[in-house]
């Protein structure tokens, strides 16, 4: 039996989708055996982000109004073999054309086969918010250190804890480095403390997930990238291993530095 | 003879009619009306109207009252009666209580109590706390508070961390910003009250004993 994981954030833009793809391409690079779900039907994107728009015949509204099964709507991605499916939102209708209690049922059919279900919510807190949470039982909440995605986070935390799920837990994503250490954009700390709930991991900004995404690829098949291993990180903590926070400080400075880093700690 | 049933007394405070709790209500409204209609009083006087251990209705307190200020010689101050229900019973211990909410109130929820309430976490901006009495906030109080919801001029509004966005008492509210440098200050060791002139004030939390002195419940501390 597996686990079905809602990804949520309340504001959009934050970068639902995107780590919705990645994190889903990390476990099943980890040999877990992983089904998307796109719950934002009518402004469906998860298809484009892993690639795999022009390979949808069905999709989620067709499976629950019975014009076809399951196994007929899912997309497999050909990368990782055997591991990875999406299940993709109807564009031609509206959040209305699916119940909480379909929803349900839907997830619930698929975690008997699958080790992860993660579902991709849309923005808001309206009727694709209760669809995409009905099934689920772990959220993730995603957010960006600005005051209005904290604020909505907060929201949608509040609303999660209503819910018969665990705790959400928490990613910062789309951290500038310089701009968080002259503190012009909230600190992590400040984040965590503010919505009190535990963090699940850091994602550093990085134009290369901006343009991998264009290219239908998540930046996770990208061993060298920076976001690529903060979200590697956050998959391997979702299974389980405990892995240290990864530090905000760059890399590229001088062994010089670094040994008086070392020195002055 | 039959027996009286409404019996007149008279105090300092004015007239005091005892009526008889044991009759029925519509004998009771007979003799009433008979013994107003009497006469005999001179000028205007204060009555009040003592039940005993019978429960009225509002209607038909009402209906006694106009009984008894009908000639128009006689007011009624005072409506006394030995028993209430048990729901306004409850209302009145619920008022007095004081709720316990251990979490966060966070964006976009609105914890209310009836009495007073304390918060063991934080209250989150976009967050609010109403309750008809006093709010304690062991935490950081960040969004909207509003005591006294429905009329409490003696109600405070306590935080260990005193940084609200809007604080309201009875019908008073005031819009927090920059320009209150006192509460920016101290904002570890404040309280929100209504002062004498019915405005929002802030002071020191040691200040509570001396502003409200009947907040406390115990005496002493040997």
């Amino acid at each position: 039996m597996g686990e079905a994981i809602v990804i949520t954030s309340g504001k959009g833009g934050v970068g639902k989708t995107t780590t919705t793809a990645n994190l889903g391409t990390a476990l099943a690079l980890q040999g877990k055996k992983v089904c998307l779900i796109d719950t934002d039907i009518g402004l469906r994107n998860l298809d484009l982000v892993l690639g795999l728009d022009n390979r949808i015949i069905y999709d989620l509204v067709d499976v629950v109004e019975g014009r076809c099964k399951i196994h007929q709507a899912l997309v497999k991605d050909k990368r990782v073999d055997e591991k990875l499916f999406l299940l993709p939102a109807a564009q031609t209708t509206d959040k209305n054309a699916v119940t909480p209690e379909q929803m349900k049922s839907l997830v619930d059919e698929l975690k008997r086969e699958y080790d992860y279900v993660l579902i991709d919510c849309p923005a808001g807190i309206e009727q694709g918010y209760k669809n995409a949470v009905a099934g689920a039982d772990r959220a993730i909440v995603v957010t960006t250190p600005e005051i209005s995605a904290v604020r909505d986070a907060d929201r949608i935390i509040g609303l999660l804890e209503q819910e018969e799920i665990e705790p959400p837990k928490l990613i910062i994503n789309r951290i500038r480095r310089d701009l968080m250490k002259n503190g012009d954009t909230l600190d992590i700390n400040e984040i965590t403390a503010h919505l009190s709930i535990d963090l699940l991991g850091i994602i550093i900004d990085s134009e290369d997930v901006i343009s991998s995404s264009n290219r239908g690829e998540p930046i996770v098949m990208d061993p060298n990238n920076k976001a690529s291993l903060g979200y590697r990180n956050i998959a391997r903590r979702i299974l389980g291993e405990s892995v240290p926070l990864m530090a905000l400080e760059d890399h590229t400075k001088g062994m010089f530095k670094k040994l008086i880093s070392i020195f002055s700690k | 003879m039959k027996k009286q049933l409404v019996h007149i007394k008279g105090t300092k405070e004015g007239l005091v009619l005892r009526l008889d709790d044991q009759c029925a209500y519509a004998e009771l409204v007979e003799q009433l009306k008979r013994k107003v209609s009497e006469g005999g009083i001179d000028g205007k006087v204060d009555v009040q109207l003592h039940l005993g251990k019978r429960y009225l209705s509002t209607a038909q307190q009402d209906e006694l009252i106009t009984i008894v200020q009908g000639p128009g010689n006689m007011h009624v101050s005072k409506v006394h009666s030995d028993v209430i229900t048990i729901q306004e019973k409850m209302e009145i211990e619920q008022a007095s209580q004081c709720e316990t909410y251990i979490g966060i109130v966070r964006s976009g929820q609105i914890l209310n109590a009836i009495g007073d309430i304390v918060v063991i976490g934080d209250v989150n901006p976009n967050g609010k706390i109403e309750a008809g009495g006093s709010i304690y906030v062991l935490g950081n109080l960040r969004g909207i508070a509003h005591a006294g919801l429905k009329g409490d001029k003696e109600a405070i509004i306590v935080a260990s961390h005193f940084e609200p966005t809007h604080v309201l008492i009875d019908d008073k509210i005031e819009i927090m910003s920059n320009e209150k440098p006192f509460v920016k200050e101290n904002a570890e060791q404040i309280f929100a009250y209504l002062n004498k002139d019915g405005h929002i004030s802030y002071e020191r939390l040691q200040e509570v004993r001396n502003i409200r002195p009947l907040l406390s419940t115990v005496k002493g501390g040997s």
